[in-house]
């Protein structure tokens, strides 16, 4: 069976300065994988990498999906072939509404796949049914994009835009900083609700609390720029007892 | 430089008047400004200047042009700088229209407030096309429409129109150029009187070899109102200034405008906001998009008045840059006599954003899709301020469409 996702000795460096140095990892359909990592361990770079940002410049290796590699594939390319990141600092778009916005992505995804755009009665439908489960307002689908949004919104706005572009593997890049109690179990159970068996999910986190909302098949522990211990989701309860300490050498 | 060999040709222009008279012999004076003109520093004229053309004498029958008509609107349509008094007819009662060559009075009160030193206040004024005079009295209900049309590359267009709007008149305006002509050089004078409102549009979409400059003089009397804004997207060089003088309390001013620009358009945007007396707001919001080689200018200085106390005058302009070659100059510029006042000013230059571009296209949208949302963004939050929605029903769609042109450009 070819892997939905299969990340092959990838190196990249930001500027001249490497930061991922061989990272390999296989994820199939169904399954959710947990990142985990020190500060400057090269996690949101991966992110960016395998969501094609520009300035983070691949080296070496390879990514592929399903079995197809898309270093070559521009960002919003990799976003229709199925690739979703859940943003650390989902970024403001003063100006522009965030229901055309939202439209705009999901009518780009249904373009691809040969099928017809949302109109806008529909989707309005559409864009409310999965704003309710993640206690987003009216008033906020109306603003700007993410315009005045505290930090637990901009949260939630990602899993709605999640919910809406039904990715087959989405990456979340600390979705749980700068949430609170509350609103991390309205990410979570929102995370939770789109597990499924033709989905893959890669959650990036540095802390274990989120991994016990979001329970991983398998856990990963980057630093510096390799994947240095990988195993099932007892992995995270040791480092949250005993720290990133002594994981270097572990590889 | 010699009278004989000033463009416009004006060897055949004798005006009638006093007024029109001594315009012509403070043109003769002056002429186009040149190259150490502090005022025009930014907007050279020598490549223009040299261009031969005469003033426009008649009218030739063009086809129905492409310009959008609000809905209920009266046209005046202006062929080559020259009025079809015909469409007169269609005025509403409260719009007196009458001939200003034939009014003194009305010309030297043009004259007055006229820009000051600008070489249009002088030059359109003696080499005038067609003068229109408008007193508006009472509320009147349907838009006035301004066309200014014509095809001759030999031929320069100098339509000269003082509007008057009596204590507590109320009227909508547009003036929509579309000419292809050596130059347009509209000079237009507007007087509002007490508490008189007037929502007014400009779109300058000239064909893309034509010159315009223009000068506009406003005076705005006790809460009275201007709602006014400029699109500027055609033309090879544009010039729009305008002066405005707050001259009676409670005065409210919106004087905002979009450039456009692309290939080797030049966009200047200059305005003089005199606050002569206090208790009165002038706002001034500027956007310029600018790609290729097109350069964009925006000069506004805010005069505040000694007496002017309570003045709140703002101007705030942004110039988007999408090509490397592309250029903006801003000189905004606040001269405060007074001391319990709020102005503000401030004028930024940049690019689109490489963060925001990456989260649209993170999303699936194609970049060219991206690109035109955040430029749309960008220009939307300044057209979005016209209230007016007659006024935002030509001022949208008319960027809109540049901005799909735009975005349909090969990269």
């Amino acid at each position: 069976m070819t892997a939905l996702l299969e990340i092959r000795d990838l190196h990249a460096s930001v500027g001249d300065k490497p930061i991922l140095q061989g990272i390999n990892l296989t994820i199939n359909a169904g399954e959710v994988h947990a990142i985990m990592g020190p500060n400057g361990s090269g996690k949101s770079t991966m992110s960016y990498v395998l969501a094609g940002r520009d300035g983070y410049e691949v080296t070496g290796g390879d990514v592929l999906i399903n079995g197809q590699s898309v270093l070559e594939m521009e960002p919003d390319e990799r976003a229709r072939a199925g690739m979703f990141l859940a943003f650390q600092y989902p970024v403001e778009l003063p100006g522009v509404g965030g229901m055309s916005f939202l439209r705009a992505a999901v009518n780009a995804r249904r373009i691809e796949a040969g099928e017809e755009e949302v109109d806008q009665l529909a989707f309005v439908k559409m864009v409310r049914a999965q704003a309710t489960k993640l206690g987003i307002s009216d008033d906020m689908l109306k603003r700007a994009v993410n315009v005045g949004f505290s930090g637990g919104e901009k949260k939630r706005y990602e899993i709605l835009q999640m919910a809406l572009l039904e990715p087959t593997i989405a990456v979340l890049d600390e979705t749980d900083s700068g949430l609170d109690v509350d609103a991390l179990k309205i990410v979570s159970d929102g995370v939770n609700f789109l597990r499924a068996p033709e989905r893959a999910m890669v959650v990036i986190t540095h802390y274990q609390r989120l991994l016990d909302h979001i329970v991983p098949d398998y856990v990963h522990i980057l630093s510096k720029g390799k994947i240095r211990k990988s195993g099932g989701k007892e992995l995270a309860l040791e480092v949250e007892e005993s720290g990133y300490a002594g994981i270097d050498d572990a590889a | 430089m010699l009278a004989l060999t000033m463009q416009p040709d004006l060897r055949g222009i004798s005006p009638q008047g006093a007024v029109r008279q001594q315009a012509l012999v403070n043109w003769q004076a002056t002429g186009w400004p040149g190259p150490r003109v502090e005022a025009w520093r930014y907007t050279k004229l020598d490549k223009f200047v040299a261009r031969e053309m005469q003033p426009a004498t008649s009218v030739q029958s063009l086809d129905q042009p492409d310009i959008p008509v609000p809905e209920g609107a009266v046209i005046l349509r202006f062929t080559n700088g020259i009025l079809d008094r015909d469409c007169l007819g269609g005025l509403p009662v409260n719009v007196r229209a009458s001939d200003l060559g034939d009014d003194e009075a009305a010309l030297a009160q043009l004259q007055s407030i006229a820009p000051d030193n600008h070489p249009v206040s002088t030059l359109s004024l003696a080499a005038m096309t067609s003068g229109l005079l408008l007193d508006i009295t009472g509320e009147v209900d349907t838009p006035i429409m301004m066309q200014f049309i014509g095809d001759d590359a030999g031929l320069s267009a100098h339509p000269v129109i003082m509007i008057r709007l009596a204590s507590g008149a109320k009227a909508v305006m547009a003036e929509w150029h579309a000419s292809h002509l050596a130059l347009s050089a509209p000079l237009i004078g507007i007087e509002l009187g007490a508490g008189a409102r007037l929502d007014m549009a400009k779109i300058q979409a000239e064909n893309d070899t034509n010159a315009h400059i223009a000068a506009t003089g406003v005076v705005i009397g006790e809460n009275a109102v201007l709602a006014g804004f400029t699109l500027s997207m055609g033309a090879q060089l544009a010039r729009l200034e305008t002066h405005v003088k707050m001259a009676g309390e409670g005065g409210d001013c919106q004087l905002s405008a979009v450039y456009l620009g692309s290939g080797n358009q030049h966009h200047d945007v200059t305005t003089y906001m005199d606050h002569a007396v206090g208790h009165c707001n002038s706002n001034q919001i500027i956007r310029g998009v600018l790609d290729d080689h097109a350069r964009g200018v925006y000069q506004g200085k805010v005069h505040v008045a000694q007496d002017a106390q309570k003045t709140d005058g703002q101007q705030m302009s942004r110039a988007l840059l999408l090509s490397r070659k592309a250029e903006a100059d801003a000189k905004p510029e606040l001269e405060i006599y007074a001391d319990d006042v709020i102005c503000a000013h401030g004028a930024t230059v940049g690019e689109l954003d490489d963060t925001q571009l990456f989260y649209l296209t993170s999303r699936g949208i194609p970049y060219t899709t991206a690109r035109a949302m955040l430029i749309e963004a960008f220009l939307l939050d300044a057209i979005d301020t016209v209230e007016n929605e007659v006024l935002n029903g030509l001022l949208r769609p008319a960027a809109e469409a540049w901005m799909a042109r735009e975005a349909a450009k090969e990269r």
